[in-house]
């Protein structure tokens, strides 16, 4: 029979592979389009809901594309890496992308700072794969709220990440009840980027056009 | 990356694979076999060393094939079938080594080599080390300690078992119920190392 | 369309209940008990593995008679992996929010044990509508059965199903309890339906003898 020659198994493996492989590849290439929108816009949406003054939710689609294309300037050399949003041609605010490994798979966000380079907007987050409930917490308004008007510390940790319950100091947030490793990790994450753009912006002097 | 700096973040990676993030109690991998087989301590052992072999030979195997096969030409989406393909091909190997060179260890192991196979903490072990980008020594550190983590968890599991045979269980919590309710416990207690390592 | 003959109605009773995956033989929990702290999340994780199950088995059976006995399993492998990585770009695509919730999980489908099992035991030998109607009902058994842990986590947990809140479990007078939420809760909560489950088929078993 057929089906018990040697080189058939390895030629149907080869074929049904083929086959297979062929129509995942199709499928790709035809959402690729659409998947990469998706991320676009995520990040987009993280990028303005930092901004003060912006009602993200009520937005659209082609709003958020709109409003991010007219007020978000790409990072240059004075903002040390951060998207520059402008209002009336002022600087109003940095974003600041901030990325690294939490528990499951890697967290990417911005955080937004205000014009006096130690102030925080807010922060946002378009990519994560945290546990729901426990870890995804984290793009929940609840614990985002905790960072709007926090200060980076000048020396050392620049943002602390404390336990539920302690006292808050004017750098410090709670983490999420039950989410321990996710919180430390975000900790590190928001840290390695804010201390960067710190250090950086305190070997210049302040103010920038 | 230089060398030492390396190996100290996969000696983290290690430590942590083990106990903060073992792949069994934190991230819920490999549970078939550990509720089926963990009812005697010499069995366990058998699997749970069977698995700390296969676990860190696939890891490795599967790092070198992501990046020099898949990165390159750009075929991230493969990873799946690759990963797969290896394992099985890889554990389909071994058993024909084993049986070849010491058929007393191949009827000892009996099922549990093609067991392996559909171990899902082995592939998912593949796929974290992708997602996490882990250099080669890296990847040795995460492969070995998820093995040994997954070993420890099934052994632990095994200890207590046995010494609940003689014990009164409800009917219905024999067997899968109440070691499902260990592993709980388990979890619990596992969940209490989380503060020892910070930073991989 | 013959009326459901009685081989098939065996068939039915045997996923759904006699052999049910989750609390009679315990197979394949692990890609989804993650999860099942949401119930949004494990119905979109259900029926992700209804499509996966009933789509591989019933295409290993209608190839059972081409492939090779010795690479069998590799075979069902790559197209229980096929199906998963279709649903993983058509969740990319269309609901990306829910794709990275999921995260890892909707890829380890693939090792589920029960497709595997079910492929093995029943597709492998037997023509493909039966293979369709026996993988269909195992998954319907074992959705069902994680569905009603995942509506307990969901509701202990945080107090809400499917994303609504409930009014007791929300209020000031229920404390949450975070543990159903995280690992161990699901541990405790499966073992406890799994008890009840047994219990009740048992308690039928000795009443019709």
């Amino acid at each position: 029979m057929i089906r018990e020659k040697p080189w058939f198994a390895v030629a149907y493996m080869f074929l049904v592979t083929v086959f297979f492989s062929s129509i995942v590849i199709g499928l790709t290439q035809l959402t690729r389009e659409r998947v990469e929108a998706n991320e676009r816009l995520a990040f987009e949406r993280a990028v303005l809901s930092v901004l003060p003054d912006i009602r993200i939710e009520e937005m659209t689609r082609p709003k958020i594309h709109n409003m991010f294309v007219e007020t978000i300037e790409e990072p240059n050399e004075s903002s040390r890496n951060a998207y520059v949003a402008r209002r009336h041609g002022q600087a109003a605010a940095y974003v600041l992308p901030i990325s690294g490994q939490g528990f499951w798979a890697p967290i990417k966000g911005v955080i937004g700072i205000e014009t006096d380079r130690r102030t925080i907007t807010g922060v946002a987050f378009y990519e994560q794969k945290e546990t729901p409930g426990l870890g995804a917490e984290i793009t929940k308004a609840p614990f985002r709220n905790q960072f709007e008007g926090k200060v980076i510390w000048p020396h050392g940790d620049p943002i602390e990440i404390k336990r539920p319950g302690e006292t808050l100091g004017e750098n410090e947030v709670h983490a999420v009840t039950g989410a321990t490793q996710t919180s430390n990790r975000l900790e590190i994450i928001i840290n390695k980027a804010l201390e960067r753009w710190r250090d950086q912006s305190a070997g210049e002097g302040g103010g920038d056009q | 990356m230089n060398i030492t700096s390396q190996m100290s973040h996969a000696l983290v990676v290690f430590v942590s694979a083990i106990f903060t993030q073992n792949i069994l109690l934190s991230y819920f991998l490999g549970l078939c076999p550990f509720i089926g087989v963990s009812r005697e301590v010499k069995t366990s052992f058998g699997l749970g060393l069977a698995v700390i072999f296969v676990m860190t030979s696939t890891c490795l195997l599967n790092w070198v094939a992501y990046q020099v096969v898949l990165e390159p030409l750009g075929l991230h989406f493969f990873r799946f079938i690759m990963f797969i393909i290896i394992i099985a091909a890889f554990v389909q190997f071994v058993e024909m080594v084993i049986e070849r060179y010491s058929p007393s260890l191949y009827q000892r192991l009996g099922i549990f080599l093609p067991l392996i196979t559909v171990n899902c903490a082995i592939l998912g072990a593949s796929l974290f080390m992708v997602i996490r980008d882990y250099s080669f020594v890296a990847t040795v550190g995460y492969g070995l300690g998820s093995g040994i983590g997954w070993f420890l968890a099934i052994m632990a599991m095994a200890g207590i078992r046995q010494r609940l045979t003689n014990e009164r269980i409800p009917r219905g919590l024999q067997g899968p119920g109440i070691t499902l309710i260990i592993a709980g416990l388990m979890a619990l207690a596992f969940i209490g190392f989380t503060g020892v390592l910070q930073g991989n | 369309m013959r009326p459901i003959g009685a081989e098939n109605r065996k068939l039915i009773a045997e996923g759904l209940w006699q052999s049910n995956p989750v609390f009679k033989q315990v197979l394949g929990i692990c890609s989804t008990l993650a999860v099942t702290n949401l119930v949004l999340n494990t119905v979109v994780m259900c029926v992700a593995l209804i499509f996966t199950l009933s789509l591989s088995a019933f295409t290993v059976a209608v190839l059972r008679t081409l492939t090779p006995r010795n690479i069998r399993m590799m075979v069902e492998t790559l197209i229980i992996a096929f199906y998963v990585i279709i649903v993983d770009i058509l969740l990319k695509a269309y609901w990306p929010e829910m794709s990275s919730s999921l995260g890892p999980y909707v890829g380890l489908i693939i090792t589920n044990c029960i497709i595997m099992g079910r492929c093995e035991a029943c597709a492998n030998a037997n023509p493909s509508g039966k293979a369709l109607l026996d993988g269909l009902f195992n998954a319907l058994g074992y959705s069902f059965v994680l569905l009603i842990v995942a509506g307990l986590r969901e509701l202990f947990g945080m107090g809400t199903f499917l994303g609504l809140t409930v009014p007791y479990f929300s209020g000031p007078y229920w404390d949450k309890w975070i543990i159903m939420v995280m690992p161990p809760g699901a541990f405790f909560v499966l073992a406890i339906v799994v008890w009840v489950f047994r219990s009740i088929q048992t308690a039928k078993e000795n009443k019709a003898k």
